[in-house]
């Protein structure tokens, strides 16, 4: 069920319990998680952290964990399946489930006891109603209704002429209900999208419980709250409601002396500019790659011709940004705004939060989660596999600088090997057209193939590769196709990892079939494929069963 | 000596052990009948609306006058019999106000019996068992004019035809006729309808058709004064317990039923029953998630502890303890009551099995049937204490005392009903009886008081019944003498 006010469902219920939580590997799972956290801490409510980076390991820890627990916090994961189906929990588990991934599963809306759904109801979420896909049990066996009760058996009973017809009438309303109920599942389960971010959710329940916390805490508290606030804009929908917070977030500032917090209305679109040199964000910013063809030689020639147009000098381009010269930065957005129009770039301004640590440390939202991404998905091996988690979720806190300059360091090594995949992949016509839907597969040996073993950099890199196909392609009909991407997960298992990613249009609201699709294709052919992600348009598969897959997949969506 | 009064006080055993009250189920079940008749109408309503499609060519079949209807049904046209037949069959499973007193005036039952022989015409045979089994289904005097008209032979021997929805027919009227009472099940017996009707009992057999042989046979067991022939109930024996096996559950239900009829009765009934071997399957069914299989093994079980000593331990042996404290915590207050009342048949009995209960774990479901249960289900677990305290030693009590007992017997003085009251006030008077024995009669009074139970016996003086004043009295001047 929905839980309608969050602090007296759910916070009220668990902040005298041991609690389980439970969190997914994304940038969202990890603000909203932070954003908990600081909340029990102030409240001294002890739990335990458990990162989850798939069903497999959601499963897991809740074996593990089932006996000491009996309230389980979900962060991004758990709404889009049966949970109850899955993990069998004992009748007095409670979970309270804080997802972004749509659409809901129908029996977690509607379980009032076990399931607490922390979700937005202004969402456009468009549930099924109960009577349409639930029929009680008693309806069916309505046969022997009149004996249910137990009472002894009538001495004499006339045979109706009804009879015959009413069991057939029934069992085709039956069957007309059931036709009816997979024909509304199959509409409301068809796309996968995402809803309203965690991180905004767990964000507006602190906000009301900050109005009653004192000074003292409201202070750790508050600058815990802004550096992520920064982050929430990332994911678009929330934008207008984090320009309200930040409004309100002017007059709180005063309190905190080396933290500020900034929305900037006009920001550069260019990744990671701030800490790296202008010429290398242009290079690797998907926008400006794909918008220049940089992986052509016009494209670089065209890049030059940008360049002079500003009147920026190469030198002070290639040079780190903090060391340009002052004046030349002043009128940067200006010069560069201007030139850009020119070369077709209308887009390169837009709406973020920035914080800044005192003098030196500025960062804007979308750095911020360029690192924490990076960091998440390090395939540099350092000890367990939670480390990752752990360093991630730490770079969001203000003391731990060094670690989100790791992550930067990182994460400009990936933009990089995204930028020269891409280009290769366009350069040597790796992306094919299979009728329904583009395909590009990566292959063993590829530079920086590793990297894309993992979920959220293999989904950027189809993104940015997508986006620069449309820019490469004349094709019109290319234009407006989805994108399936592989690349190879395991060598020794032989296995590949597969993401479905909607088309590039301007209108879309990025709803994904792919999810569902991608279920029956395995299903027709007896691929044998892992639906382990929360996402189920990101599947594994052996690399054996991949072409009667893309066969089944063809066929399906043709 | 004093032993011996105390255990015997003048009581005779066995007339501890009450049969059900007939008239409470009676009256359960008439009402019931018109929830279902309310429904039934509704549905029609709604059928009415729906049947336009797909259905129609029902619609089209000629309507027939009442004399249209002798005429062709008296007639030689084979064509018309049929339709007039089925005009009747038609008039008689419409669900509301079948005319069953106007298609007997007719005169036409004896020619509907004609039909049933008629066996190189099975639609007219399907036909007129059809019609004649909706007469049948009406009151006792409706029935009385279907075998009067000779169907009894022609439907036996139906049970053989070739054609199984003739013979499912016929099963269902001869179910009819023998659910009238005694007298025409005995007759349905006489004619020699059990073989062939059991002999429609195969693994081959469809569900539905089961279901009606089964619920017919159960009609060939029920009714007392007299017993069905014990003949006849040996011949059907072996086949219900084996449909006792069956997976469907409205046929486990209908034969459980069976059961339970048959073991209504005298110790010797009981004894045929006990002797198939049949109660451990029937102590499995006790604990069935189904009302409809529960309740009918529940009663069985219920019957057979009215028995002897020897057929209760039967029952005992057979596990039924292990299923009642569940029974006696069930969701349905009915539920409880019947297992309240089998206890209570065993705490009747010797004070072995009285160590049985409480071996098994008993006490505590039975004190807290007293204390939250349902009244009806309470006044159950009164009696049920009541007989523990007759024939239990004085072990046994202090045991009973030791589990909390007295706390909510106490309460329910406060009942309202005067013959529960006089039964815990006997149960009281047991207890100090056993207390005396102990030399402890005084600590039980200090714990009666302590309980709020001395002003409830108090305020029992100047009650509305006689009797109840003067036994409250009598415990009060006996036991709390400074008072």
């Amino acid at each position: 069920m929905f839980v309608s006010d969050c602090r007296r469902e759910f916070y009220d219920v668990i902040v005298n319990q041991r609690v389980l939580l439970l969190v997914a590997s994304d940038v969202d799972a990890l603000c909203a998680c932070k954003i908990l956290q600081a909340l029990f801490q102030c409240d001294h409510v002890p739990y335990t952290l458990v990162p989850v980076s798939g069903w497999q390991e959601l499963e897991t820890a809740f074996l593990e964990h089932k006996d000491q627990f009996k309230y389980f916090v979900l962060i991004n994961c758990g709404a889009n399946v049966d949970l109850l189906e899955i993990l069998q929990p004992e009748e007095d588990a409670f979970f309270f489930v804080c997802d972004s991934h749509r659409p809901i599963n129908v029996v977690n809306v509607y379980n009032d006891t076990q399931i607490k759904l922390l979700v937005k109801q202004d969402d456009d979420l468009d549930v099924p109603a109960y009577d349409d896909i639930f029929r009680d049990e008693e309806d069916e066996e309505e046969d022997s209704e009149n004996e249910s009760d137990g009472s002894e058996p009538s001495e004499k009973r006339r045979r109706f002429e009804e009879d015959v017809i009413e069991r057939t009438m029934k069992r085709r309303q039956r069957r007309e209900w059931e036709a009816r109920r997979r024909e509304i599942l199959f509409d409301y389960e068809q796309y996968e999208y995402h809803g309203t971010s965690s991180a905004m959710v767990m964000f507006d329940l602190a906000w009301i419980m900050s109005k009653d916390l004192n000074d003292m805490l409201c202070l750790t508290f508050q600058s815990q709250l802004q550096v992520n606030v920064a982050l929430l804009v990332l994911h678009a929908p929330a934008a207008p409601n984090c320009i309200l917070c930040s409004t309100e977030m002017q007059y709180r500032r005063a309190t905190e002396e080396v933290l500020v917090l900034e929305f900037c209305y006009y920001f550069l679109r260019l990744a990671l500019y701030q800490h790296w040199s202008l010429y290398e964000s242009l290079c690797n910013t998907s926008y400006t790659s794909a918008s220049l063809k940089l992986w052509s030689v016009q494209g670089q020639k065209r890049l030059q011709e940008f360049l002079a147009d500003m009147g920026l000098p190469l030198k002070q381009v290639k040079q780190k940004f903090n060391s340009m010269d002052m004046s030349l930065k002043e009128n940067l957005r200006e010069m560069i705004e201007e030139s850009a129009n020119k070369f077709g770039m209308k887009d390169l301004r837009v709406q973020t939060f920035s914080i800044h640590f005192g003098f030196k440390n500025k960062f804007s939202a979308s750095d911020i989660v360029y690192a924490t991404v990076s960091l998440m998905e390090n395939v540099e091996k350092e000890g367990p596999e939670t480390t990752n988690f752990i360093k991630a979720l730490d770079s969001l806190s203000r003391g731990n600088l060094d670690k989100l300059h790791q992550g930067l360091d990182l994460a400009k090594k990936q933009l990089r090997a995204i930028q020269q995949t891409v280009a290769s992949c366009i350069c040597t016509n790796l992306v094919i057209s299979q009728g329904p839907f583009l395909y590009c597969s990566l292959m063993e040996g590829t530079p920086d193939v590793k990297l894309f073993s993992k979920p959220v950099s293999l989904c950027l890199l189809s993104k940015y590769l997508l986006k620069s196909f449309v820019c490469s392609t004349k094709n019109k009909r290319c234009k407006l196709l989805p994108l399936i991407m592989a690349a190879p997960m395991d060598v020794e298992q032989g296995t590949v990892i597969m993401v479905g990613i909607p088309p590039e249009t301007e209108s879309s609201d990025k709803k994904n079939f792919f999810g569902r699709a991608f279920e029956k294709a395995a299903d027709s052919t007896n691929s044998r494929t892992l639906h382990n992600h929360f996402d189920m348009s990101i599947i594994e598969l052996k690399a054996e069963d991949r072409s009667k897959f893309l066969d089944a997949l063809i066929s399906l969506l043709s | 000596e004093r032993l011996r009064m105390f255990k015997n006080k003048g009581k005779d055993p066995t007339a501890l052990r009450r049969q059900r009250v007939e008239v409470i189920v009676e009256l359960r079940k008439a009402k019931k009948e018109e929830q279902i008749l309310k429904r039934r109408n509704v549905e029609r309503n709604e059928m009415e609306g729906n049947l336009s499609t797909g259905e129609g060519e029902r619609h089209e079949m000629i309507q027939l006058s009442l004399e249209e209807i002798v005429q062709g049904v008296n007639g030689s046209d084979a064509e018309l019999q049929l339709q007039a037949t089925q005009a009747t069959r038609r008039l008689l499973s419409r669900r509301k106000d079948p005319p069953i007193n106007e298609i007997i005036e007719l005169g036409i039952i004896p020619r509907l019996v004609e039909f049933l022989t008629y066996a190189d015409n099975a639609p007219l045979q399907f036909e007129a068992a059809w019609a004649l089994t909706n007469i049948a289904a009406g009151t006792s005097d409706h029935t009385k004019a279907v075998v009067e008209g000779g169907a009894l032979p022609a439907f036996i021997s139906l049970l053989s035809s070739p054609h199984m929805h003739v013979s499912e027919q016929s099963v269902w009227a001869l179910g009819n006729i023998a659910g009238d009472g005694p007298l025409y099940r005995d007759a349905v017996i006489y004619c020699n309808a059990i073989p062939p009707l059991l002999a429609l009992v195969s693994p081959a057999t469809p569900v539905w058709f089961l279901r009606n042989i089964t619920w017919t046979l159960s009609n060939l067991c029920r009714h007392k004064n007299p017993c069905p022939p014990l003949d006849a109930v040996q011949k059907m024996l072996p086949v219900l317990i084996c449909l006792l096996e069956h997976e469907d559950k409205e046929i486990i239900s209908d034969s459980c039923w069976a059961t339970s009829f048959l073991t209504d009765g005298s110790n010797d009934r009981i004894q045929v029953v006990v002797d198939t071997g049949i109660l451990p399957r029937l102590v499995e069914l006790m604990a069935s998630p189904e009302l409809i299989i529960l309740t009918p093994a529940l009663r069985t079980v219920g019957n057979v502890v009215t028995g002897t000593n020897e057929q209760t331990q039967a029952a005992i042996d057979a596990g039924v303890l292990a299923v009642l404290p569940h029974l006696l915590q069930h969701a349905k207050p009915t539920i409880q009551k019947e297992a309240a009342w089998i206890l209570g048949n065993i705490a009747a009995g010797p004070c072995w099995q009285i160590q049985q209960l409480i071996t098994c774990g008993l006490l505590p479901p039975l004190v807290e049937l007293l204390d939250k249960g349902n009244f009806n289900a309470q006044k159950e677990a009164v009696w049920a204490v009541a007989n523990f305290t007759t024939g239990g030693t004085v072990e046994q009590m202090v045991e009973l005392v030791q589990s909390g007992v007295l706390k909510p017997l106490l309460n329910l003085l406060l009942a309202k009903d005067s013959k529960t009251i006089l039964v815990i006030l006997d149960t009281i008077s047991n207890l100090f009886l056993a207390a005396e024995k102990l030399g402890e009669a005084e600590r039980l009074s200090l714990l009666v008081e302590k309980l709020d139970g001395l002003e409830k016996l108090e305020a029992l003086q100047i009650h509305d019944n006689r009797v109840v004043c003067q036994v409250a009295l009598n415990i009060l001047e006996k036991y709390f003498p400074g008072e």
